[in-house]
């Protein structure tokens, strides 16, 4: 039978080499994807797959917009992002949280006044408070988000903790849990119903590599 | 402070079209024009501005934040049509309210909705469509998803028309029990198949593993097979009867391939009762088309009526076509026409007499014939005619 092209798209940085390997484990030939210098599309000879680096939140738009049918990207950058696709697998990997962290010793939900909270993801942090209910300014920061509260900026910050350090080194600490992360198989939404045996092929050899490395 | 003026921009999310562009744009919507006219269908158009409130009633819920809005003279709150279904139900109620069902409409219009910021998606979307007012359900099904497979068609490309029905999510929601927060949470994870989020729920009991599975049960007709390992009940079960016996009999018009079943699909737009389908087509990244059955819209506004309907998005069509074979819809003049000076009447007689013969000319409207020469060469002009003072015609192959 003839193999479709697929294109996969994999958040550049820490997630691409975990997915490289999982990748090598399921049996492709990641020669290419290992000796990649500056190239930005590589291939997987003999599958007819195509792989594509981007940063996490370009993956989502790659993928929404169908010119790559898979991708493999943080929670926390879908969440911040948002888009139209089929979030079809939890790999496991890149496991950390969004957690609203505040200055030692202090209680971010006392008194009445609107809080203000400092975050590089905005809509994840206006999402959390608005289920809760809770009024709050939002500021942007692009940067050490830590900073924000030790100069006086902002009450708290939403930021992604993954072992506390960080905070810890900067007198802070977590005080509520926002969301947790992980990294995600996504897939365009059209693509798994052209493409359905190949597309669901790959996601199937990805998906049982996990559960065997997990188990 | 020097003002910013917008005046050498669109707005984000809309383009003007050009040329090719056009032509593809027009053969969509006269393929699918002289299709629906061919079944009876008759063409309405509605305003593409309309009162707020159409767009927002018990079974029509279109959110604000996605439609372009105004106010009118007396400060009403008025929108860019952001749909042409809900337009035509309030049209069906009021001025068409005497006038006996069935009802065989379609349209051609645009519509307008507010996209994230730098998504590069369309603002303006130009749609064709039928809505199928009321008489006998099963009947009018067949003929929306047979005209809806024709439409794909017409793309001339691979396509697959892909059917569901929403009455099973809701039956099985309301048999789950859980408050309306849950549902539409579960109804998002469930669309999006976004199998972690549902994780969540899958041991709860049969119901949510039911719900649970939805998502998964995609594909060919194998997916009946499956689908009656997790779903049963009086309900659900004959629901899935009538769409495993609908897809069955469907195959006898439209190749058993080209049809997919996805029991997951679970649009948002809450006034869809029973089947839901969307059409894809090879070389584009969304949906084509798209469309449903709305049994309780046209109650909504006052007149009790079943109805089907779908729209297809002419742009995606015609971008699909494009890609196929862009230098189709480049067409070039056959003539070019010039006039020397003093011949500018009989050059322009001269056109028509040309077009009376069929054929297409470009009048060149510059004095000077080399420069009508190069044009004809840069622009596929096969032959260049020249009238002079006296009437004479000389004709240059280029």
């Amino acid at each position: 039978m003839e193999n479709k092209k697929v294109r996969i798209a994999l958040t550049k940085g820490r997630i691409e080499s975990k997915a490289v390997d999982i990748l090598e484990k399921v049996g492709y030939d990641v020669l290419e994807l290992r000796n990649k210098g500056r190239k930005l599309i590589l291939s997987i000879p003999g599958e007819n797959i195509e792989v594509v680096l981007a940063k996490a939140a370009d993956v989502i738009t790659y993928v929404e917009h169908g010119v790559c049918d898979l991708g493999i990207v943080g929670r926390d950058t879908i969440m911040e992002h948002g888009g139209k696709f089929y979030e079809i697998a939890d790999l496991n990997f890149g496991i950390c949280k969004f957690a609203l962290a505040v200055k030692k010793g202090t209680d971010f939900f006392a008194g009445y006044g609107v809080k203000t909270v400092a975050t590089k993801y905005p809509n994840v942090t206006r999402g959390y408070f608005e289920k809760k209910g809770i009024d709050v300014d939002i500021v942007k920061i692009e940067g050490s988000v830590e900073l924000a509260p030790l100069v006086g900026l902002a009450d708290g910050i939403v930021d992604i903790v993954e072992t506390g350090t960080t905070l810890k080194e900067n007198g802070l600490e977590v005080c509520r849990n926002v969301a947790p992360i992980s990294a995600r198989l996504i897939v365009n939404t059209v693509s798994l119903k052209l493409k359905q045996e190949r597309v669901l092929e790959i996601v199937d050899l990805i998906k049982n590599e996990r559960i065997r490395e997990n188990s | 402070m020097v003002l910013r003026r917008n005046d050498l921009l669109t707005p984000e999310g809309t383009r003007d079209l050009l040329f090719e562009e056009c032509a593809a744009k027009r053969t969509v919507t006269e393929r699918v024009t002289r299709l629906f006219e061919s079944y009876g269908y008759s063409e309405v158009i509605t305003p593409g501005l309309e009162f707020y409130d159409v767009f927002n009633g018990k079974v029509r819920y279109f959110p604000q934040e996605t439609m372009y809005k105004l106010v009118d003279g007396k400060n009403r709150l008025m929108v860019l049509r952001p749909d042409s279904t809900m337009p035509i139900a309030r049209l069906a109620a009021t001025r068409l309210c005497s006038v006996e069902l069935p009802l065989k409409l379609f349209y051609n219009q645009n519509i307008f909705m507010v996209n994230p910021k730098d998504s590069g998606r369309d603002d303006e979307i130009a749609q064709s469509g039928i809505e199928i007012l009321g008489g006998n359900s099963g009947a009018a099904d067949y003929e929306a998803l047979v005209l809806a497979a024709k439409v794909l068609a017409e793309c001339d490309g691979d396509f697959r028309l892909e059917i569901g029905d929403s009455g099973i999510f809701r039956e099985l929601i309301a048999q789950y029990g859980c408050d309306e927060k849950t549902a539409e949470e579960m109804r998002e994870s469930i669309e999006n198949k976004n199998f972690p989020a549902l994780k969540a729920f899958e041991y709860d009991n049969p119901t949510a593993r039911a719900l649970v599975e939805l998502p998964r049960l995609f594909g060919g007709f194998e997916v009946f097979g499956k689908a009656r390992e997790f779903l049963y009940g009086e309900i659900v079960g004959r629901k899935l009867d009538d769409l495993e016996k609908l897809c069955v009999e469907l195959c006898g018009i439209i190749p058993e391939e080209k049809i997919r079943v996805d029991l997951g699909l679970v649009h948002k737009k809450d006034y869809y009762t029973g089947i839901i389908f969307r059409g894809y087509v090879e070389g584009y990244g969304q949906p084509v088309l798209s469309g449903g059955r709305y049994d309780t819209l046209l109650g909504d506004f006052g007149r009790d009526a079943a109805a089907v309907g779908f729209a297809v998005n002419v742009e995606a069509a015609a971008k699909v076509l494009l890609q196929k074979d862009r230098s189709r819809f480049m067409k070039s003049p056959d003539v070019l026409v010039f006039g020397e000076q003093g011949a500018e009447i009989a050059a322009l007689k001269y056109c028509g007499e040309l077009i009376s013969e069929g054929k297409t000319v470009f009048n060149y409207p510059e004095m000077h014939i080399d420069l009508a020469r190069k044009y004809a060469k840069e622009h596929n002009i096969g032959r260049v005619d020249i009238v002079d003072k006296d009437g004479k015609i000389t004709s240059e192959e280029v």
